[in-house]
C-alpha cells in the first residue's frame, strides 16, 4: 500500500471516533444538517453528510441531542441543541482528547511540541 | 421522468420504518436541497450539483442502514463465531449419518449395492446444503429479528463466552471428528449387520422358511439391541459436542456397552440366541448349543471386545482430566 493511502486509512481511523465530540460541541449552538457540515469543514473537521446526518438522529435518541422544526424561512429545516446530558459529556471526552493527546507526547519523548 | 433526488429519497427511505419516515424525508430533503443550493450559488448547473451531491451521500441502501442501526451483514461478530464452530460440527455429525441410513434404507428396499451408494452420496449431499441452508437462516434470523434480540443475548452469554477452559487440548484427550465419525459408523454397521443377519434363513423340506435367530430372539431382544445401539449413536454425538471424554459419559457408555453385550452372552450360552432348527437344517446341530464352539467363540468374543470398548473412554477421561495447564508445567519444571 502507498504511503498516502496508509496515511489516509489511519487518519480516518483516528478521526473517526472524534466526529460525536465535534459534533457535541458544534451544536452548543442550535443548527442543521448541512449548516453542522460546514460549521465542521471550517473547524477543520471535514466529514460526510452520510456519517453526520444519521449521527445526529442517534445522538438524539440517546438524549445528547434534542431537535425542534423551524419553519420561519423558505426551507424548513430541523435544527439540533445539545443536551445538558450531552455538554457534559463532551466536556469528560474532551477532557479525554487533552489527556490522550498528553500521553502521545509523553510518550514521544515530551519533544515535538 | 422523476428527479434523481425523488429516486433518491425513495431507495433510501423505504427500508426506513413507518414512524420516523415522514419526519427523515423532510430532514434529508432539506439537506439534499441546501447542499444543492450552495453549489448553484456558486455557478454549478443545477441537474450537474443535484448529481454530485446524491452522489456524495453515497448508496442510499447504507445510508439507511446507517439510519437505523441496523446491520448491513447477514451474522455480525457476536454470533460468527458460534456459527462457524456449530454448522461445520453439526454436518460432520449428522451427514454420515444420513448418508449411511439411506445407503441401507437403499439395500433395505432391494436396490443393489451401487444404487446404495448412489442413494448415499445424494443423501449427503442433499443433507449438507439442507443443514448449512437452515443452519443460516436461524443465525441471520437471531442476528435480524427485533424479536430474537433476547434469545441472541442468551445464546451468546450461554455459549459465546470465551474461557481459557474452551482453548483445544493439545494431548489427544480431545475426541476429534474423524473419531466420533467412525465411532457413530460402527455402530450403524453393526446395526446393519444385525438387520442382515435376521433376513438370513434356509427352508426347510417343506419349504417353509427357517430363520437364523431364535424367534424368541427376533421378537425381543432384536429391537432391545437396536435401541441400545441407538442410543450408543446418540452418546457418541454427545462425546462429540463435549469435546472429550467426561467420566459421566464414560459411565453411560459402559451401562450402554453391557446393555449390548450381557443379553447377547447370556442367551449365546443359553443356547436360545440361534434357531436350532437353523443349526439342525444346514447340518450344523451344535451351532445352536450354548456349550458348543460357535455360542462360546460369540459369549468370549463378546466379553473381549466389550470390556475393551469399556475401558477406552475411562482412560481418555482420565487423560482429559489430568491435562490441564498445570499438569503440563508440571512435567516441563520436574
Amino acid at each position: 500500500m502507498q504511503f498516502d493511502e496508509l496515511l489516509g486509512t489511519h487518519r480516518q481511523e483516528l478521526r473517526r471516533g472524534t466526529v460525536v465530540l465535534a459534533c457535541l460541541l458544534a451544536l452548543r449552538t442550535p443548527g442543521y444538517g448541512y449548516g453542522l457540515l460546514k460549521t465542521l469543514d471550517a473547524a477543520g473537521i471535514s466529514s460526510d453528510g452520510n456519517t453526520v446526518y444519521p449521527l445526529l438522529r442517534r445522538l438524539e435518541e440517546r438524549g445528547l441531542l434534542e431537535s425542534e422544526w423551524n419553519t420561519d424561512e423558505s426551507r424548513p429545516r430541523k435544527f439540533y441543541r445539545t443536551t445538558r446530558a450531552g455538554s457534559e459529556l463532551a466536556a469528560q471526552l474532551l477532557a479525554d482528547v487533552a489527556d490522550l493527546t498528553a500521553s502521545l507526547h509523553t510518550l514521544n519523548g515530551g519533544t515535538d511540541r | 421522468m422523476t428527479s434523481w433526488t425523488e429516486r433518491y429519497l425513495a431507495a433510501a427511505l423505504r427500508s426506513i420504518p413507518d414512524p420516523k419516515r415522514a419526519d427523515l424525508e423532510r430532514e434529508l430533503r432539506s439537506s439534499i436541497a441546501d447542499a444543492v443550493e450552495e453549489r448553484v450559488a456558486s455557478g454549478e448547473d443545477r441537474l450537474a450539483a443535484e448529481r454530485a451531491v446524491l452522489e456524495g451521500l453515497g448508496d442510499p441502501a447504507q445510508l439507511a442502514a446507517a439510519y437505523t442501526g441496523r446491520p448491513t451483514y447477514l451474522i455480525g461478530p457476536e454470533l460468527f463465531p458460534l456459527y462457524r464452530q456449530f454448522v461445520p460440527r453439526l454436518i460432520a455429525v449428522v451427514v454420515p449419518l444420513a448418508a449411511v441410513v439411506m445407503a441401507a434404507v437403499e439395500l433395505a428396499g432391494g436396490g443393489s449395492y451401487s444404487d446404495a451408494i448412489a442413494a448415499g452420496i445424494s443423501g449427503a449431499i442433499s443433507v449438507t446444503i439442507q443443514i448449512a441452508f437452515w443452519a443460516t437462516v436461524t443465525f441471520v434470523f437471531l442476528e435480524w429479528a427485533d424479536s430474537a434480540r433476547k434469545a441472541r443475548t442468551e445464546i451468546v452469554s450461554a455459549t459465546g463466552r470465551w474461557t481459557l477452559e474452551r482453548l483445544p487440548d493439545l494431548s489427544g484427550a480431545r475426541v476429534t471428528a474423524k473419531e466420533s465419525v467412525g465411532e457413530i459408523v460402527t455402530v450403524l454397521i453393526t446395526i446393519g449387520g444385525l438387520l442382515f443377519l435376521r433376513g438370513l434363513g434356509t427352508t426347510d423340506a417343506s419349504g417353509s422358511e427357517v430363520p437364523l435367530f431364535a424367534p424368541a430372539f427376533t421378537d425381543f431382544w432384536f429391537p432391545a439391541l437396536l435401541a441400545v445401539l441407538a442410543a450408543m449413536a446418540v452418546l457418541h454425538v454427545m462425546v462429540f459436542i463435549v469435546g472429550r471424554w467426561t467420566m459421566a459419559l464414560a459411565v453411560g457408555h459402559a451401562a450402554l456397552r453391557v446393555a449390548f453385550a450381557l443379553p447377547l452372552i447370556v442367551l449365546a450360552l443359553n443356547g436360545t440366541l440361534v434357531n436350532p432348527a437353523f443349526a439342525a437344517q444346514i447340518g450344523w446341530p451344535s451351532l445352536a448349543e450354548g456349550n458348543g464352539p460357535a455360542m462360546l467363540a460369540i459369549a468370549v468374543g463378546t466379553t473381549l471386545v466389550g470390556g475393551w470398548e469399556i475401558l477406552k473412554p475411562f482412560l481418555r477421561a482420565r487423560r482429559a482430566r489430568g491435562s490441564g495447564p498445570l499438569a503440563g508445567a508440571s512435567r516441563r519444571s520436574a
